[in-house]
């Protein structure tokens, strides 16, 4: 049953519906165990940091994004260096700006004070099986904001458990540790893949990265690295 | 007591993530898709992604680049997230623990 705004134009059927929240949070009800096995991971690197569960907590909501955190995991110190960190999630989030602008197109008849509250949520996994639903069942808000709650949920309370997990031990254990931000990371280079001509920015990226950690810093590496490759990209982007 | 720099720095980082959010959403028509402001935005975390990679691996040595090899093949072979981190994880530790 529709609980709000239902337009009746036929360029736009989007609307909010119960039904749509119901069947967004059953279809990512899977998505409370995924998402809390890396929101744990990410709790547990937190402790490592010394950061306070409450603060981890806040952290894993406010920001809430697995590629912002990983990024600023990395960066973080007793005296965060914000300038550079506004820099990575800029970069490493940009794309939601385009699924932000691509849910425009669907949802554009809905109201701004409506959507905006719930782009609070948007995630990639959401944003995809809204677009996937919306061409089954169309636009429907309800169902991003259904699909989006278990994601959340999944990843805030994942963050919170990481930090029951025992830290005591040193050699594998902060090995392993310190590979966190890195590994999660890694996880999310296959959907950035853009075919063939990724290849040579990639290996400029990597090697500027490469280059300025052995010079200077891992932060100021990673953002050389990032744009270096990105302005080379584009060039062969052009190309093609 | 509340460490006051990391609470701040939170609030502005979480600031910047929901602004990232909503700006496509409030700011449609402003950039065309085949723009070259829309190519960059869909082309740069991959790259940044990559420096980061290769950063960590300076930084971590062996074990991380070993780690993150295991992790990036678990994903590419099954698309699933908790598989390539425990891969990588327990790739990474058995190199420290062979190591020491």
């Amino acid at each position: 049953m529709g609980m709000g705004i239902r337009n009746n134009t036929l360029d736009s059927e989007a609307r909010f519906t119960t039904n749509g929240l119901r069947r967004g949070m059953m279809a990512a009800t899977p998505f409370i165990l995924s998402n809390g096995a890396a929101g744990l991971v990410m709790g547990v690197a937190y402790k490592g940091l010394g950061l306070k569960c409450a603060t981890a907590v806040l952290f894993s909501t406010l920001v809430y994004s697995a590629t912002a955190q990983a990024v600023t995991l990395g960066m973080w110190s007793p005296s965060p260096p914000v300038g550079p960190m506004i820099f990575a999630i800029l970069l490493a989030n940009a794309r939601y700006l385009l699924m932000g602008a691509h849910l425009r197109q669907l949802f554009e008849r809905l109201p701004r004070k409506m959507m905006v509250p719930i782009l609070f949520l948007l995630a990639d996994a959401s944003w995809m099986m809204t677009l996937s639903d919306s061409e089954r069942n169309g636009p429907d808000a309800g169902y991003l904001l259904g699909a989006s709650i278990p994601m959340a949920v999944g990843w805030v309370a994942g963050t919170a458990v990481g930090y029951a997990v025992p830290m005591n031990g040193g050699g594998a254990l902060a090995a392993t540790t310190a590979l966190l931000p890195v590994a999660f990371v890694v996880t999310l280079l296959p959907s950035q893949w853009r075919g063939r001509s990724a290849v040579m920015p990639w290996v400029v990226s990597a090697g500027v990265a490469v280059l300025a950690a052995t010079l200077f810093s891992p932060n100021w590496a990673m953002l050389a690295g990032g744009a270096s490759g990105t302005f080379l990209h584009l060039i062969e982007d052009q190309r093609a | 007591m509340p460490d006051w720099r990391a609470l701040v720095a939170i609030a502005i980082l979480g600031l910047v993530s929901f602004a990232l959010r909503a700006g496509g959403f409030l700011s449609v028509g402003a950039v065309p898709d085949d723009h070259l402001m829309a190519r960059f935005l869909r082309l740069a975390p991959g790259n940044l992604f990559v420096a980061f990679v290769a950063a960590g691996c300076v930084e971590g040595g062996w074990p991380t680049v070993l780690g993150s090899a295991a992790a990036l093949a678990t994903m590419v072979a099954t698309k699933k997230e908790w598989a390539a981190l425990g891969a990588g994880f327990a790739i990474g530790a058995l190199a420290t623990v062979i190591r020491f």
